[in-house]
């Protein structure tokens, strides 16, 4: 339960950002609505992996070796999600860098004035 | 108002593939094939605590290696898209710049609380392989407290050459660990250069205690380099 | 071995070990990168060749020291070790050619550089999808980085709408990745192989099926496909062309092979979105290159479609097998080295546009450069596309996929229109700026050297793919032929002058000849002679320019070596590829004259568009067949032997210009040099007859729905020379009029070889060797005569005879020749003519014919009435005989005719003789000097002596009759009680023949160029249209992504 409802949070927030990011046209509102649609999809990720009833994959006092593989969700979507959320860091800190020189050579930031190469 | 309308008949279509995707979903009631592995065999081999850890930094390593790339590549860019203003010299024929002091709470508080957001960091770091946490976490929490430097004194100048400095001699040693792992132990990225130790002491799990702190040390200088070099774009 | 983890690691460390380097030590730092660079190339090198002499196998390079799927590997096997080969010296040759952009931007740039190679390398390498997204996110990031390495004033936009759509397809890949880990429990690729034919229940299929769809899409996002590519197009034409070539190059090689890792996973539901995407992409990329005059632009939509095709080759490896990497890998790496040597060219230029490229022209380096990179990219011989391009088809044809095998033909012609197109621009037009090419050259030598290493890869993979297709496939390999290497010496010994070229050429026909007389058959024996003997003839005029002539011999012998590779093929490979040899040495000759871009062009695409009929019908002849030795044609199974045979048809007969097919010979035979029309009209129009030939003997008659093809063919044939022949009537140029009436002439030709009986071939050989010879003494005099002149135009010309009286001899004895009156030889093919009518069923195609007849002789007399008699005009009075290299060839032929007229069995008998086995009755019988055929007989001799006498009687008696005659002047004439003073109003020369023109003027409206002009109009519309699509605007570049993973969704059906 807990699992399809995060998911389908995750899903929400995709659809939301994507939303945001072919309606706006300031620049900066896209590359906050990426920023959304990117916790969307790091939601959904971590979601995935979720199991009811089970923790954390620490091994310490409360989970001891033994019990691991039955005690605790699965790590693997928990390490994806790391990179992703990095990725997903630098890519929007590129965007902004981006955003900046664009606004420093044209002086607007709306997406539409931005067509000078075409065909 | 066509394009909201298509807009939103695409992301309808999206959202479609994604119900399905989700109609779909069952969750797992037991670990699958490579978690169960993991499960198993992280304490052992490894001599991790953290699986979540022993998976990023040794049996994935390779991904993380990429995505401290990615975050090195972005800091690069950055710096190089973003000339460096010279904001604390005075340009010839105007006043020296001032700005209005941003306050006696946040100068003090970022006095007070600097030192132990630093702290945390590195303690979040260092026990990556026994604790939730890691490099990026630590790294992440060290670059806040920059941030928080950065606000309290819009002015304040970072030496660009030590960041870059640290964030190179953290990736050289990143990368000849791993190489070491190649040629002493089982592969590239492998761990157990060092010896495993006993589950749950700090010094354990092997080499992978040194290479998030490596990680740590890099991501927060990158971050601070990126948000250094956004932050100088600041035209005041 | 050293492990190739050592490529990710030393490039990482190189990057992080720049950052340590100080700003001012940058000139240390780029030597650093160079470094980096040559020892991952050099790692991939060893790989590679250590896995193709067999002294390693493919390894899986484990990290972690663990096994996978728990720990992430990397597999090097040979794609592997050749793609990241190509990909490393690209990158090599890349940094070297950025040099000053890299010093500019310092040790940052450079890093971002190296990581970029690294990172497409490790896409190649890795065998785990999440790895996979990790280092294709390395790429996206590093392209928006390097793309500000650009001076381009549209990089910053460029740069920003890809990361927009980067953006969006991640999160797709993002979302298809987890939900393909939850449904098999595996991030490996090969595990997950495995593990998606267990998944059970038909729920887990299904959420398994839309994650890879999620997946695939993403990456199949990465190779630009039609029309979700505008996001990408843009950084083509703005960022650095270094960057470029990476991009287009590197980086399209990289995402293919992910995406073929992920049809491992996926399996072969699969392939058809491959396909189809591919495909459309291939096709529509063309057509949107059609219209391009930015020269990175094309290039950008040029390499979309490449990208394309080779997608669709991937997906079509069920039936391709085991040659899939064969032919994927020639395309690509064809596509590869082209493109990088096309974008650093780029770089060598200043003006961005098409046209501006004219800067190359004097400089064959460059032009060799850039010919070399087209025929490449066209798939011509003797270059890796072609032997790919060959299997290609073979395969879609045996397997009945003739749709898809249409539309990659189709593609490929349009991306030859355009190349073509912009080489005829680079050769004929001007250039436009003042700048010094040559200063360009000596002032960047790290921009000219990845240009010459590019070229040189070029021709290297072409003997590399010749060898695979030798041992593989049992093809052979194009550049050990003989004949080939010969030519090709010739632009090694381009320095020298050319008469010692000339010299060479024709000792090489002639020692050739020598050397293999023995090999033919009597029929090979004719078109053998006409080709090797014959083109040393006509090279003799060639001894009339001086100087060096860069370009000539080269073309020509090229030329040459395909019509001789062409008689001595077996197999439908060899054929073919002597074919297109033959086809572009001479476009490269035709494209020599003056005035000949457009011709030349409209020639190459009619000679390619056939080559490619041509090869199809080939293709499914064979079936499927690894070889298809010529002589099985005749075995052709039934429903598919007629549509063979009219494929094959219509190839050859672009060669020979039928009727509807014609439109390019006028232009190209008339702009051509004047020792290059006797060539291209005497000889090379003789293949395409040859072609024809060899299709009759082997198949014979067909039928389709009915209706009889050679029947059909007698139409065609009675009709182009009967048009052929009329609209050389109305020609106020020479040239063109000769060339229209090698249209008529070969209109008689396939006339006779479609009467299907022993005559009419023995006439259609007559022909050929007839035409060979009159054709070429007149194009010859009458490019003399133009020389001396200085004028095509007849109506400037007349009243030569007295100055130029060797010319007129020639060209009297040739239209004597043509024209079939007696005592010449073009009498006695007549005769065989006739006797062949009367020997078929056909009435009313022949009827057409007799009225070609007269009408060539009214062209016949108006080029010697109007050259060489009439008046004399005041600015030619002191012209004088046209060069002596020119005329010498002239009087050879003249002294062939008569001695072919009054021994025709010289060449006959032993024709006769062989027809007898394809024809056995009709034959002639040759009894001393008489020839008896079924309804009459032909003595040449006596002809010969009756003629002579009466020639004779009658000019002594008109000598005796004007003994005292006086000489008048030219003006010494009153008439209407008018004293004319000026020649050109007593020169009854211009319009000739108006009324004529007024009579039968509607059978010449030019229908067919009307027609084709149409075509290629409504392509260019096609073009247009498409680039409206792509408006300019990130956003809008983002809608077309999610919708064409909407619409591809509901395309295939989930």
């Amino acid at each position: 339960m807990i699992a399809q409802l995060s998911i389908a949070t995750g899903f929400l927030l995709i659809l939301i950002g994507l939303y945001g990011a072919l309606i706006q046209r300031n620049i900066l509102r896209m590359i906050v609505a990426f920023t959304v649609a990117d916790t969307g999809v790091n939601i959904v990720i971590v979601a995935v992996g979720f199991m009811a009833g089970r923790t954390a994959p620490i091994l310490d006092a409360a989970v001891p070796v033994a019990d691991a593989a039955a005690r605790i969700i699965d790590p693997l979507p928990q390490a994806l999600v790391l990179t992703a959320i990095v990725i997903g860091l630098g890519t929007t800190a590129l965007m902004l860098a981006y955003a900046f020189k664009l606004y420093e050579k044209r002086r607007t930031l709306d997406i539409d004035k931005f067509t000078d190469l075409r065909g | 108002m066509v394009k909201r309308f298509l807009a939103l008949l695409l992301l309808a279509g999206l959202g479609g593939i994604f119900a399905s995707l989700l109609a779909g979903y069952i969750p797992d009631a037991e670990l699958n094939l490579t978690a169960r592995y993991y499960a198993d065999h992280a304490a052992g081999d490894l001599g991790a605590a953290n699986i979540v850890t022993a998976i990023i930094v040794t049996y994935r390593g390779l991904d993380t290696l990429g995505e401290v790339t990615v975050l090195f590549l972005a800091a690069s860019i950055v710096g190089l898209v973003l000339t460096h203003r010279q904001k604390h010299d005075p340009r010839p024929g105007q006043p020296a710049r001032t700005r209005a002091p941003v306050g006696e709470l946040l100068t003090t508080g970022t006095r007070f609380l600097v030192p132990l957001i630093l702290l945390l960091g590195v303690y979040v770091f260092m026990n990556g392989h026994l604790t939730p946490g890691g490099g990026f976490q630590g790294g992440a929490i060290i670059a806040s407290g920059i941030l928080l430097l950065l606000l309290a004194d819009p002015l304040k100048h970072f030496s660009h050459g030590l960041i870059s400095a640290v964030e190179s001699l953290a990736g050289l040693f990143y990368i000849l660990l791993g190489l070491v792992g190649l040629v002493l132990a089982g592969g590239f990225l492998d761990n157990r250069i060092l010896p495993a130790g006993e589950l749950g002491a700090l010094i354990s799990a092997g080499a992978i205690p040194l290479i998030y702190s490596l990680i740590g040390l890099k991501v927060g200088a990158e971050f601070s380099s990126m948000l250094a070099s956004l932050s100088e774009t600041e035209e005041l | 071995m050293t492990s190739p983890l050592y490529i990710i690691a030393v490039a990482l460390a190189a990057a992080f070990l720049l950052g340590l380097l100080r700003e001012q030590w940058r000139s240390l730092a780029y030597p650093v990168t160079l470094a980096a660079l040559a020892f991952m190339s050099w790692l991939s090198a060893s790989w590679l060749w250590a896995l193709a002499s067999g002294s390693a196998s493919p390894v899986d390079i484990y990290t972690a020291g663990t096994a996978p799927p728990f720990a992430i590997n990397l597999r090097m096997a040979l794609p592997e070790a050749v793609l990241t080969l190509l990909i490393n010296l690209t990158g090599l040759f890349s940094a070297l050619y950025l040099k000053s952009a890299l010093l500019a931007r310092g040790r940052r740039g450079m890093a971002v550089l190296l990581v970029a190679i690294m990172a497409l390398s490790g896409i190649v390498l890795t065998r785990d999808i999440f790895n996979l997204f990790v280092f294709l996110e390395l790429v996206v990031i590093a392209t928006g980085g390097l793309v500000l390495l650009s001076d381009h004033a549209h990089a910053l936009s460029a740069g920003f709408k890809y990361l927009v759509v980067s953006q969006v397809i991640s999160i797709l890949l993002l979302i298809g990745i987890i939900f393909a880990y939850h449904a098999t429990g595996t991030l490996n690729i090969d595990g997950m192989a495995e593990a998606v034919p267990g998944l059970q229940n038909a729920g887990a299929s299904q959420a398994f099926e839309l994650a890879f769809f999620l997946m695939f899409i993403a990456l199949v996002a990465e190779l630009k496909p039609f029309p979700a590519n505008g996001w990408a197009l843009d950084i083509y034409e703005a960022a650095h062309p270094a960057f470029s070539a990476i991009f287009s190059a590197g980086a399209g090689t990289a995402a293919l092979y992910a995406v073929d890792k992920l049809l491992l996973i996926g399996g072969p539901a699969w392939l058809d979105m491959a396909t189809g995407v591919g495909i459309v992409t291939f096709v529509a990329g063309n057509l949107l290159a059609l219209p391009q005059s930015n020269d990175r632009r094309l290039l950008g939509y040029s390499s979309v479609a490449q990208i394309g095709l080779i997608l669709a080759v991937l997906g079509q490896r069920d039936i391709l097998g085991e040659d899939t990497y064969f032919i994927a890998g020639g395309l690509l790496l064809s596509h590869a080295v082209a493109k990088a040597g096309l974008f650093w060219l780029s770089g060598l230029l200043a003006g961005r546009q098409l046209v501006d490229w004219a800067d190359l022209r004097e400089r064959p380096m460059p032009v060799f450069a850039f010919v070399t990179f087209a025929a490449m990219l066209s798939g011509l011989p003797p270059f890796p596309g072609f032997y790919a391009k060959w299997e290609l088809v073979h395969h879609l044809a045996g397997s009945g996929r003739l749709v898809l095998l249409a539309l990659v033909l189709f593609g490929a012609l349009i991306e030859a229109g355009y190349l073509f197109r912009w080489f005829g621009y680079i050769l004929k037009r001007e250039p436009p700026g003042e700048a010094d090419f040559c200063r360009v050259i000596f002032d960047k030598p790290h921009r000219v050297l990845p240009v010459m290493v590019a070229v040189a890869a070029g021709w290297a993979l072409a003997f590399v793919w010749g060898e695979l297709a030798s041992s593989l496939l049992g093809r052979s390999n194009l550049l050990l032929a003989l004949p080939l290497l010969f030519a090709l010496s010739f632009l090694l010994l381009d320095w020298l002058p050319a008469w010692v070229k000339n010299s060479l050429a024709i000792a090489g026909l002639v020692a050739f000849f020598a050397a293999t007389w023995t090999d033919y058959d009597a029929l090979r024996m004719i078109f053998a002679i006409i080709f090797t003997l014959g083109g040393a003839l006509t090279l003799l005029a060639s001894y009339h320019v001086h100087g060096r002539r860069v370009g000539f011999y080269p073309a020509a012998m090229l030329m040459f070596a395909g019509m001789v590779m062409l008689i001595r093929a077996d197999t439908s490979f060899d054929f073919f590829a002597a074919w297109e040899l033959l086809t572009v040495g001479s476009y490269f000759l035709i494209l020599r004259g003056k005035h000949s871009e457009p011709h030349a062009l409209s020639y190459i695409l009619f000679s390619l568009g056939g080559a490619f009929l041509i090869m199809a019908g080939f293709a499914i002849a064979a079936q499927g067949a690894p070889q298809f030795a010529l002589a099985s044609l005749a075995h052709v199974a039934a429903p598919f032997a007629p549509w063979v045979f009219l494929l094959l048809a219509i190839g050859f007969m672009t060669k020979t210009a039928a009727i509807g097919l014609h439109i390019w010979l006028p232009g190209a035979h008339a702009e051509a040099e004047t020792d290059v029309s006797p060539m291209v009209s005497g000889i090379l129009l003789k293949a395409g007859l040859y072609g024809l030939m060899v299709l009759l003997l082997a198949m014979g008659k067909q039928q389709l729905y009915g209706i009889e093809l050679t029947h059909v063919l007698l139409w065609v044939a009675a009709l182009t020379a009967l048009l052929g022949n009329l609209m050389a009537v109305f020609q106020e140029d020479a040239k063109r009029l000769l060339a229209y009436s090698s249209i008529g002439q070969m209109g008689y030709a396939l006339f006779g070889l479609a009467l299907m009986n022993h005559l009419g071939w023995l006439m259609a050989l007559v022909f050929v060797i007839n035409h060979y010879i009159y054709k070429a003494m007149l194009f010859l005099a009458v490019g003399g005569v133009a020389k001396r002149t200085g004028t095509r135009e007849m109506y400037r010309m007349g009243g030569l005879i007295r100055l130029m009286p060797l010319s007129f001899i020639a060209v009297l004895v040739g239209i004597i020749a043509v024209s079939g009156v007696p005592p010449l030889s073009g009498f006695g093919g007549r005769w065989v003519f006739y006797n062949a009518i009367l020997a078929s069923d056909y009435r009313l195609p022949m009827v057409v014919l007799f009225l070609a007849g007269p009408i060539a002789f009214l062209y016949l007399f108006r080029l010697i009435y109007t050259i060489f008699l009439g008046q004399l005009k005041d600015e030619l009075r002191r012209v004088k005989e046209a060069p002596f290299w020119i005329v010498l060839p002239q009087m050879i032929y003249v002294a062939l005719l008569i001695a072919f007229a009054v021994v025709p069995g010289l060449a006959l008998h032993r024709v006769d003789t062989y027809l007898n086995q394809f024809f056995p009755e009709g034959g002639l019988s040759w009894a001393g000097g008489e020839i008896t055929s079924n309804y009459g007989y032909w003595n040449p001799v006596a002809i010969m002596i009756i003629v002579g006498v009466i020639f004779c009687t009658v000019f002594a008696w008109l000598l005796f009759v004007n003994r005292r005659a006086q000489p008048v002047k030219q003006f010494n004439i009153v008439f209407s009680a008018e004293r004319p003073f000026r020649p050109e109003t007593t020169h009854f020369a211009w319009n000739f023949f108006a009324p004529y023109r007024k009579a039968l003027g509607f059978l010449t409206q030019p229908l067919v160029t009307i027609f084709w002009t149409t075509v290629t109009d409504l392509l260019h519309t096609a073009g247009d249209l498409g680039r409206r699509l792509y408006n300019g605007n990130g956003q809008t570049y983002a809608f077309h992504f999610l919708a064409f993973v909407v619409i591809v969704f509901f395309l295939v059906g989930l």
